[in-house]
């Protein structure tokens, strides 16, 4: 197994640094001069040339990456074009933030999403299933931005419950990773369901029927476990897209955590920040596939690495 | 008369031409209480709280730490801070004399005294240091002298009546020198490491800075000002979404909620734990029209525009009356302006259509108007306003947007190489004088890239005036010199004059004794908490 492991860290490189190379061209080709919006709508074209040069920014492309990939090798990300602030500082705070956030949202989500699915497969074609899989399709569909807004209007607002922003107690965290959660688990309940069905109808179950099992033993016990593997996949991705795609979330809520720095970022044209924070993201997305992998096995012992 | 009390009437005539300005404090109301956290809830974070600085939610918190020399009230005031009086300007206009006041300490313990001015105002001069505002603010000052312990003069390359002004402004806060080495000192292009931990000599003391979500400052119980601070802390929380930001506010989650949306204004006024301030900024909103490129070269098709559409609806419909229809190319409160036309350029469609017949355009006009989305309060909404009310007028105006460093960078193009037709831009005179709003826009050495004349305006009249103006220390002179060059501008139209913004703020009724400033500050100097 730790030979697998350490293939596909290893085919992990070549992937990171073409994300590195895309996102390096991409964000100097769309317009828009960082030196120039640093310097501030009024500066002289002077004082621009100055910041560009100061920045290394007048270089020729091919230098500036070579450069930028020196330094990574160091473990340096450069520092912040607005604040100055050393690219990895600024992860080291804001990414545990918004891990904190999606993690909390998977707990949502499977909190949710996972009961909600079995219920509706155990009860296939009755009004539960339709009330189940309804909200599920309301969930899915629903913005991010006008269910965070009203969940703040009803308990922070009306009944003053819960905290509007902020991020340091678990109460600051409630609302935002409902917010975050919904809509994975609407997609994990309709996952589960349909995975359920599948196992539902397999031979093993009708056997497991006829020794005389428990409903509640044959679902839980027998069913439930191998219907889980495909779901495990979808709450791998999905951990995936609420570390990336929290920049709603994290905006309503004022949340300072990675996807607010990387919009900021790209508005601002911070190239380092942009940079560091999307290789990280890569990263992630990466080491989180090879996990979901890894946890196959311990769900499915027939799954063997080579 | 003396340079004195010529510069003391100088004061007295901007009093006198200054339109009053409402500041945020509320009705009559009990005793001023001590104690308690201000919660502001603001749309950004700051980027550094040193002289690197470059935008007003910089300056916001600045303010509060760090003192400058001279203020500038908000009623366009210019009164000593740091300084002990007003300064003595030499014969020749080319020097400037402050006496500081004694016995001031910066939070570190260090003396405030000439040497840390000159310290400060050497580090901005200096052009390795790459200060974002030194050609702007201190761009004619060429040395600084330490006369006594408590004396400095400013020596100037030619005589620049502005640099009072200029004096007031944050990003020239005096900070403490020991302070800027003990932190590893500042280096650009954000004034890093010191930028995020100020020292000053202000009513308060910077205490945490978490950055994208907030900045806390303390009391500094040993201020030196008559008016002591009353709040134990200021809180700035960046809160990006407008939405949210209102609903924290209704929450009672934070006291203040800077730029409220205007369409929730209304359903504000009904919440009787609120209060909405309104006041005007010295943010003056216009759509330039490149004056170099036909069918803008002909004045008659510049008027049109400006008769053709109807400001008066766009500020009452579209920016529920949070503005103020411009009058002249600048707004109130700032050190020379006057009224060019009351109640803003006339709303006349036949009289466009006629100028546009005489021009040649009587068939119709086509043409294509650049807007930013979302930089400005209803900016996307005003230009199709815009565009709806010029068709009335026989003109098809196109609608482009584009995303705000895209939009900077497109407009920013030397004459021969721009494409732009119409923009809609804003500009704040943040150094409260209309050196700053005028010669900066409107003077034909500002042509872009090189200055922030992107609209390629040429008239030499008014350069000669901007320049003249610059040099008179008579204030009611100086004044007549601009209304003379505000009045050719405004004849000449190379904008599509639209208006002022104003600053629409949510506060609790608690809060007492806010400031709202025109350049785009919210005060808590002197802020308190009812019960």
């Amino acid at each position: 197994m730790w030979r697998y492991v350490l293939k596909r860290v290893l085919l992990a490189l070549p992937v990171l640094l073409g994300v590195s190379v895309v996102v390096f061209v991409a964000i100097r080709l769309i317009p828009g001069d960082p030196a120039q919006i640093m310097a501030g709508q009024a500066a002289t074209e002077e004082v621009v040339r100055q910041i560009r040069q100061s920045l290394g920014l007048d270089q020729p492309l091919p230098v500036q990456y070579l450069y930028f990939l020196r330094s990574v090798v160091r473990g340096d990300l450069g520092r912040s074009l607005f604040n100055g602030a050393p690219v990895v500082e600024e992860l080291r705070q804001r990414f545990p933030r918004t891990v904190r956030l999606a993690l909390a949202s998977m707990v949502v989500a499977s909190l949710i999403g996972i009961p909600a699915g079995i219920l509706a497969a155990t009860r296939h074609l009755s009004w539960l299933d339709t009330l189940v899989m309804l909200v599920a399709l309301v969930g899915v569909s629903m913005p991010v931005f006008w269910l965070g807004l009203n969940l703040i209007l009803v308990f922070s607002v009306r009944l003053q419950w819960l905290p509007a922003f902020g991020y340091e107690t678990w109460r600051h965290l409630l609302l935002p990773s409902f917010t975050l959660g919904a809509a994975s688990a609407a997609i994990v309940a309709r996952m589960t369901r349909s995975s359920m069905l599948e196992v539902l109808g397999q031979d093993y179950i009708r056997t497991a029927r006829a020794k005389g099992l428990a409903e509640r033993v044959v679902v839980n016990r027998h069913a439930l476990r191998n219907a889980l593997i495909p779901v495990v996949t979808v709450l791998g991705l999905q951990l995936g897209t609420l570390l990336s795609g929290a920049v709603l979330t994290e905006t309503v809520f004022a949340w300072p955590g990675i996807g607010r720095l990387l919009v900021d970022a790209v508005l601002a044209r911070d190239y380092p920040i942009i940079q560091g924070a999307t290789l990280l993201i890569a990263a992630t997305f990466v080491a989180l596939n090879l996990a979901v992998d890894l946890l196959y096995g311990l769900l499915d012992p027939r799954i063997r690495y080579e | 008369m003396s340079v004195r009390s010529l510069l003391l009437v100088s004061v007295a005539a901007v009093l006198a031409v200054a339109v009053g300005l409402p500041a945020a404090s509320g009705p009559a109301t009990p005793a001023p209480r001590p104690g308690g956290t201000l919660i502001i809830g603001r749309g950004v974070d700051s980027v550094t709280l040193s002289p690197y600085a470059s935008a007003s939610p910089d300056a916001e918190v600045i303010s509060h730490v760090a003192e400058t020399l001279y203020q500038l009230t908000p009623e366009g005031r210019i009164e000593p801070l740091l300084a002990e009086r007003l300064p003595q300007v030499s014969p020749d206009g080319r020097s400037m004399t402050i006496r500081l006041r004694r016995g001031i300490r910066f939070h570190d313990g260090t003396p405030f005294d000439a040497a840390a001015v000159k310290w400060n105002f050497d580090f901005i001069l200096n052009p390795e240091n790459r200060a974002p505002f030194r050609a702007i603010l201190l761009g004619e000052v060429t040395s600084v002298d330490v006369v006594d312990a408590y004396t400095v003069r400013l020596n100037l390359r030619r005589p620049f009546v502005p640099l009072l002004a200029h004096l007031t402004h944050d990003f020239l806060a005096i900070h403490s020198p020991t302070a800027v080495q003990r932190a590893g000192g500042m280096r650009p292009p954000t004034g890093e490491p010191y930028g995020r931990q100020p020292v000053g000599t202000g009513p308060f003391r910077f205490r945490e800075w978490v950055r994208g979500d907030r900045i806390v400052l303390e009391r500094n119980p040993d201020y030196w000002g008559p008016r002591k601070p009353l709040l134990d802390q200021v809180v700035f929380r960046a809160i990006p979404d407008d939405g949210a930001r209102v609903l924290a506010l209704e929450g009672g989650q934070i006291h203040v909620a800077v730029r409220v949306p205007p369409r929730e204004t209304t359903r504000l006024a009904l919440n009787r734990a609120l209060r909405i301030d309104r006041t005007s900024s010295v943010r003056t909103i216009y759509i330039a029209f490149n004056n170099q490129k036909p069918p803008f070269t002909d004045p008659r098709v510049r008027q049109a525009f400006n008769y053709a559409v109807n400001k008066r609806a766009i500020v009452q419909t579209v920016l529920g009356g949070a503005a103020r229809v411009s009058d002249a190319p600048i707004s109130p409160g700032i050190v020379g302006y006057s009224p060019i036309q009351p109640g803003g350029w006339p709303y006349d469609v036949e009289r466009a259509k006629r100028l546009l017949a005489e021009a040649g355009h009587g068939a119709g006009l086509n043409v294509t108007l650049l807007h930013p989305t979302g930089r400005y309060v209803q900016d996307a909404a005003v230009a199709a306003a815009v565009q709806a009310q010029l068709r009335a007028a026989g003109i098809n105006a196109r609608l482009q947007t584009m995303e705000w460093a895209a939009y900077l960078s497109y407009t920013n193009q030397p004459v021969d190489r721009t494409p732009v037709e119409m923009f809609m831009l804003g500009w704040g005179t943040v150094t409260g004088d209309a050196d700053y709003g005028l010669f900066s826009l409107f003077h034909s050495s500002q042509w872009a890239p090189a200055g922030f004349n992107r609209f390629f305006y040429r008239n030499p009249q008014v350069d000669q005036l901007l320049e003249e103006a610059r040099a008179i220390t008579d204030p009611a002179r100086r004044a007549a010199t601009y209304k003379q060059a505000m009045e050719l501008i405004w004849r000449d139209a190379p904008w599509l004059f639209l208006h002022s913004e104003s600053q629409v703020t949510g506060l609790r009724r608690e809060v007492q004794g806010l400031v709202v400033h025109p350049t785009e500050r919210v005060l808590a100097h002197t802020a308190w908490l009812a019960r």
